[in-house]
């Protein structure tokens, strides 16, 4: 396509007064730019007006210098045209001295590297590949029941695949549920059956019972299904797929000090749910009735040795279970020992409710031990609010335990399926038995996929902690490390099943959104709508795999020697492959290693006796862009030495830029990231982990050039600390003025 | 301490206290905001936080025997603040009547005497039935004993003092003896459960005793209840009222009986300037207020104020009815002339009758009810005092407390 460069330069919200627009628009002729005009109000009508009616004569590379791209995106995206946006607003006149050499040379700069960018990307041309928009939707249960009755609402087809042999989940399996309505006092029938009905009904819903996944290929759009069932094994493609596998108990024979073993009449919270299902409660040891149930609250919860999180249901699962036995026979007096009573919202009038009852009765502690003490059964516990140590005599003991996900390891399978494969090669030396200690550990994994994803980075999605599928509570919930696979219930976040309801339907939301996006050859959270992908230049390919090792979603697989096979809607567009890749054979229509360094060496760099240094900050365009254009808008200044390219994501910058950049002269370079680690910030989840490792390469080269490690830094940053920000570029900045000029300046 | 202690929750003693007024215990879910507002509460031994914990799971010996529940004057402070609605307050009202009832000898009669099915027959009918064989009786122990009256003759020619006296020492005194029994339980109790618990006495009885009569005459710690402070103002008028009559009554008998006996004129019936007389009027006109005050309290603003029972009612509406019947005797002896035989006379006499019923009945039958709380807040307060209850802990000893352990938070 021939390129028609125009520049259009705002003179309003003070940049008129504050630089020289006329200086401006000599840089942008000296660069090529066909076409340059300036305007008072440029995102006005008449602003636009000037601008469309250049496109109407051909110009179809914009750079508009005004404001931060972050304002006013539609009114300067206009159609076929791409447009580069220069940020004088927020990052130079409102952060800088008007009217002051330094703040001119940094708007000059920042023009040349918006027309050096403007002349080398290109507007992304999306994909266009054959959408499936049927959604596979794993476990039968309460959410996976909602996310398919509300997914099939929206107009999709559904197929659910669920492991026993009848639809319902545990909540078939139980009697009733805690109250879900006003007064929030009795306990409720579940409606299972009418739900089971709406959902066979259903002309949209598909249900397979007794049937696991065998594998799913392909990626969103295009997944290939295949099912193991008892007879055939039916094949069909889906679009996009929500997991909703649920939980399980925690292990209650890890709670022998809680009594479960030594006595069978401790129970846990399940086993009791089945007895009051099966219409009596009986001590199992005996078969007489329980007329003392002690409950024990976070039995194995909110324990370091155990599980560390909180269930959430079992303060109200105890409550219901203490009035139906309460109800079921007027005898029984039921004790609760609790850590906490945790019982949410209105919740907090079904306990309420409890207290009224004089044969159920509450105390805090915690619970040192159970002992079985003939006949019965003694309950010690500590830190009572008597302050005394007590026990209590019971004749049942129920153990609230509580939910654990039912999910699998994605990574670590792959792990322990790559180590097999090692062994099974007959490699040897340190290979093989570093692969056979990895088979020793894991072997537990073995045949525990869920989903058997034909993925190389695994069959199920990576987890986070607690054997929680990755999903960011905080900041995206849903959000997979598996484009278009979404969980949702308790397999996600332990929940009731009205929340997990609500659940099924978000996370058949994500699937829709995937689905609709990917019909436009759009990328999905976080980059919506962005229409390029990656393009890799295959024949340059050296096989060395850090491509499909490192993408955060797992959208590369290989073939059999290496090669990476892109799946484009599995992409999230972050850029993370093309910095990995030391060939740079990756690149997007309008972001590459190309364009980026041309903006790089597109600043002009003072020699060393003008005592104007020149840094470059490669600023993540998630948070750290957004704060900076935040710390702009409170008229906080920085440093006017340094340039600025915001990148997709820190994981997207090559090393080679670093490199471009100090052969160019710049005398220091200031990456600024997302948070990483456990409670990362990082959109793309690894990216500023992966940019910490390959910067501990860079200081590696900065000590063979013989240049200070300083001159390289990486900050990461929330997006709240937008006032620490100009601090930390200014300390950067003195700090680089005191170590003295790049001696690699004019080479 | 280390010993764990077994819970045996007693469910009929919570269905008990639940229907004696603290209705909304099972409500409390242990924050401790009451013993954290409660002026009265110390260090050393907080309340009522523990004591609803006690009650929720009916650890009713440990309740009846607690002092701690007689250090509650009822303000109400906590249960205006609890924010589960489990009115402490009145949780500690319910207690003391159990504790009352479990203590007084014999125990049948306190159960009997605070139930209202039985106050027709225990409040009026036998103190009446017994007055009016005494009053057939006269004729013949007369006969018998010669004895000699004194002074005006108007009541005392119906009810000589010789036959009242005669009539309400027996049945007062075995009442008394009866309570003496309580008290004596009560304080074994106490003691019992302390020496379990390893609490030693910090301060002497007689130390203890006087420390208490000093804080009961100005009511200081009454004084210390905020949201309620009238209480304080209606129990003074009517605690002072009382004492102020009843040690006119004991003068009164000295002067009838034994100024004689030392040479000296009765004076009696005393002049409306004599001293006695003036305080005795004082008296009931104290008694009455006080009375007056406690029941508008107690009607007009139930929520606050606390839950009333019967066991309240009774002996706040019998000490007004006293004061009311003790005032109209007296002014039917200045209106009335006995020499003219009037429809005023005979009411006159009935007055009186009614108000030696309720004499009876509030003395005869105060070791059962909250009339008892005189004596038995009394000696828990000189055991509180005893045992170092009230003490605040100092500051060293506060920073020995061992912190509070911190379970997880997620």
């Amino acid at each position: 396509m021939d390129k028609k460069v125009a520049v259009y330069i705002c003179r309003g919200c003070d940049i008129g007064d504050s630089l020289d627009i006329d200086a401006l628009t000599s840089v942008a002729q000296e660069n090529e730019a066909e076409i340059c005009r300036e305007h008072d109000c440029l995102c006005g009508d008449e602003g636009c007006e000037l601008i469309k009616k250049d496109v109407q004569e051909g110009a179809n590379a914009l750079v508009v210098a005004a404001c931060t791209p972050r304002f006013k995106t539609d009114t300067f995206t206009f159609d076929g045209c791409r447009t580069e946006r220069v940020n004088l607003r927020e990052q130079v006149v409102w952060s800088h001295e008007p009217n002051d050499e330094d703040t001119q040379m940094m708007a000059e700069d920042y023009l040349r590297m918006g027309l050096a960018r403007a002349k080398k990307a290109d507007l992304p041309e999306p994909f266009d590949e054959e959408i499936n928009e049927t959604i596979l939707v794993v476990g039968g249960g309460l959410t996976g029941m909602a996310a398919a009755i509300d997914a099939a609402g929206a107009g999709h087809d559904i197929v659910i695949v669920e492991k026993e042999p009848q639809l319902g989940g545990w909540a078939g399996k139980f009697s009733k549920t805690f109250p879900h309505k006003p007064p929030y006092r009795e306990p409720e029938p579940i409606p299972i059956k009418e739900r089971i009905a709406q959902v066979e009904g259903n002309d949209r819903i598909t249900v397979h019972t007794g049937a696991t996944i065998e594998k799913i290929s392909g990626q969103p759009g295009q997944f290939d299904v295949t099912l193991k069932t008892n007879g055939s094994n039916p094949e069909f493609r889906v679009g996009a797929i929500v997991q909703a596998t649920g939980w399980r108990p925690y292990d209650a024979s890890r709670l022998g000090y809680l009594g479960y073993g030594k006595s069978a009449n401790v129970i846990t919270n399940v086993q009791m749910e089945e007895m009051i299902a099966a219409g009596e409660i009986k001590l199992p040891g005996n078969g007489k009735k329980a007329r003392r149930i002690a409950f024990i609250q976070c039995a194995g919860s909110r324990d370091e040795d155990h599980l560390p999180y909180c269930s959430t249901v079992c303060c109200r699962v105890t409550i219901k279970q203490a009035l139906i036995a309460r109800e079921m026979n007027p005898d029984t007096e039921a004790y609760v020992l609790y850590k906490d009573i945790r019982t949410p919202g209105q919740y907090e009038d079904f306990y309420r409710r409890a207290q009224e009852d004089a044969g159920i009765f509450f105390t805090k502690g915690d619970v040192t031990g159970v002992e079985v003490v003939g006949d019965s059964l003694q309950v010690e516990a500590e830190n009572t609010l008597l302050g005394e140590k007590i026990k209590v005599e019971a004749d049942l003991v129920v153990l609230a335990t509580g939910l654990v996900p039912n999910s699998a390891d994605g990574e670590a399978i792959r792990k322990y399926d790559d180590a097999t494969s090692v062994i099974a090669k007959g490699e040897a030396g340190a290979q093989l038995e570093a692969a056979k200690v990895t088979v020793e550990e894991l072997k537990h994994l073995e045949g525990s996929s869920i989903l058997n994803l034909e993925y190389r980075q695994g069959p199920d999605l990576p987890q986070l902690k607690y054997e929680f599928p990755d999903s960011h509570f905080i900041c995206f919930p849903y959000e997979s490390r598996r484009t278009g696979i979404y969980t949702a219930g308790c397999v996600r976040i332990p929940n009731d099943s009205q929340a997990s309801q609500e659940d099924g339907a978000g996370a058949a939301l994500k699937a829709i959104q995937t689905l609709r996006t990917a019909k436009q050859g759009q990328a999905v959270h976080p980059r919506w709508g962005d229409q390029s992908f990656p393009d890799f230049a295959l024949q340059r390919c050296t096989q060395c795999k850090r491509c499909t090792e490192e993408c955060p979603f797992g959208t590369l697989n290989e073939d059999v020697k290496g090669t990476p096979l892109p799946n484009p809607t599995r992409c999230r567009r972050c850029g993370i492959c093309m910095g990995a890749c030391p060939e740079r054979i990756i690149s997007f229509a309008d972001y590459s290693v190309n364009i980026i360094s041309s903006m790089i060496k597109a600043v002009e760099i003072p020699d060393e006796f003008e005592e104007k240094p020149r840094l470059l900050g490669l600023l993540c365009e998630n948070d750290a862009y957004p704060s900076l254009d935040t710390a702009g808008l409170k008229r906080i200044r920085h440093s006017a030495y340094i340039r600025f390219i915001p990148v997709r994501c820190l994981g997207s910058v090559n090393t080679v830029w670093i490199a471009d950049a100090l052969s160019r002269g710049y005398d220091g370079i200031l990456l600024i990231g997302c948070k990483s680690g456990t409670d990362y910030q990082c959109h793309f989840i690894t990216g500023s982990e992966l940019m910490e490792k390959r910067s501990e390469n860079i200081q590696e080269k900065l000590k063979q050039l013989a240049l200070e490690e300083e001159r390289v830094q990486l900050v990461q940053m929330p997006i709240t600390d937008y006032e620490k920000l100009p601090q930390v570029i200014n300390e950067f900045a003195e700090q680089i003025e005191e170590m003295g000029m790049n001696p690699f300046k004019g080479f | 301490m280390s010993q764990a202690l077994l819970l045996k929750p007693d469910r009929k003693f919570v269905e008990d206290i639940v229907k004696s007024g603290g209705g909304d215990l099972k409500k409390c879910y242990q924050c401790a905001t009451c013993s954290v507002v409660c002026e009265l509460s110390t260090e050393t031994a907080p309340f009522p936080r523990k004591e609803m914990i006690w009650a929720q799971w009916g650890l009713k010996d440990r309740l009846i025997t607690d002092p701690d529940i007689w250090r509650c004057h009822q303000c109400n402070d906590c249960s205006i603040r609890c924010p589960r609605g489990a009115r402490p307050g009145d949780v500690l009202a319910a207690v003391r009547q159990k504790s009352i009832e479990h203590h007084a000898f014999p125990s049948f009669l306190a159960r009997a005497v605070n139930q209202v099915k039985f106050y027709p027959l225990l409040l009026v009918m036998v103190p009446a039935l017994l007055l009016t064989l005494a009053l057939v009786l006269r004729g013949p122990v007369e006969a018998i004993l010669p004895f000699q009256e004194h002074g005006d003759a108007f009541y005392a020619g119906v009810f000589p003092h010789w036959l009242l006296i005669g009539f309400y020492s027996p049945f007062t005194t075995i009442s008394f003896l009866g309570l003496l029994v309580g008290l004596a339980r009560f304080w074994r109790g106490m003691a019992a459960a302390d020496k379990e618990q390893g609490r030693e006495p910090v301060l002497g009885v007689i130390p203890s005793v006087i420390r208490i009569v000093t804080s009961t005459l100005v009511h200081d710690r009454f004084a210390k209840c905020t949201d309620k402070a009238g209480r304080r103002l209606s129990h003074l008028m009517a605690f002072y009222g009382f004492n102020v009559l009843f040690i006119v009554t004991v003068w009164a008998t000295i002067d009838i009986y034994l100024m004689p006996l030392l040479g000296v004129d009765s004076l009696y019936p005393f002049d409306l300037v004599h001293p006695m007389k003036i305080l005795g009027n004082v008296g009931g006109v104290l008694l009455i207020a006080g009375a007056i005050l406690a029941l508008r309290d107690r009607l007009t603003d139930n929520s606050e104020s606390g839950f009333s029972t019967s066991f309240d009612w009774t002996f706040v509406w019998l000490l007004l009815l006293v004061g009311i019947t003790g005032f109209a005797t007296e002014v039917f002896r200045f209106i009335v002339d006995p020499a003219q035989r009037t429809a005023l006379e005979y009411a006159a006499y009935t007055f009186y009758f009614v108000h030696l019923v309720i004499v009876f009945s509030l003395l005869v039958y105060l070791p059962y009810s909250k009339f008892a709380h005189i004596f038995y807040r009394t000696v828990a307060l000189v055991y509180a005092e005893h045992t170092g209850r009230t003490q605040e802990a100092g500051r060293a000893e506060l920073k020995a407390a061992p912190e509070p352990k911190m379970i997880s938070s997620s």
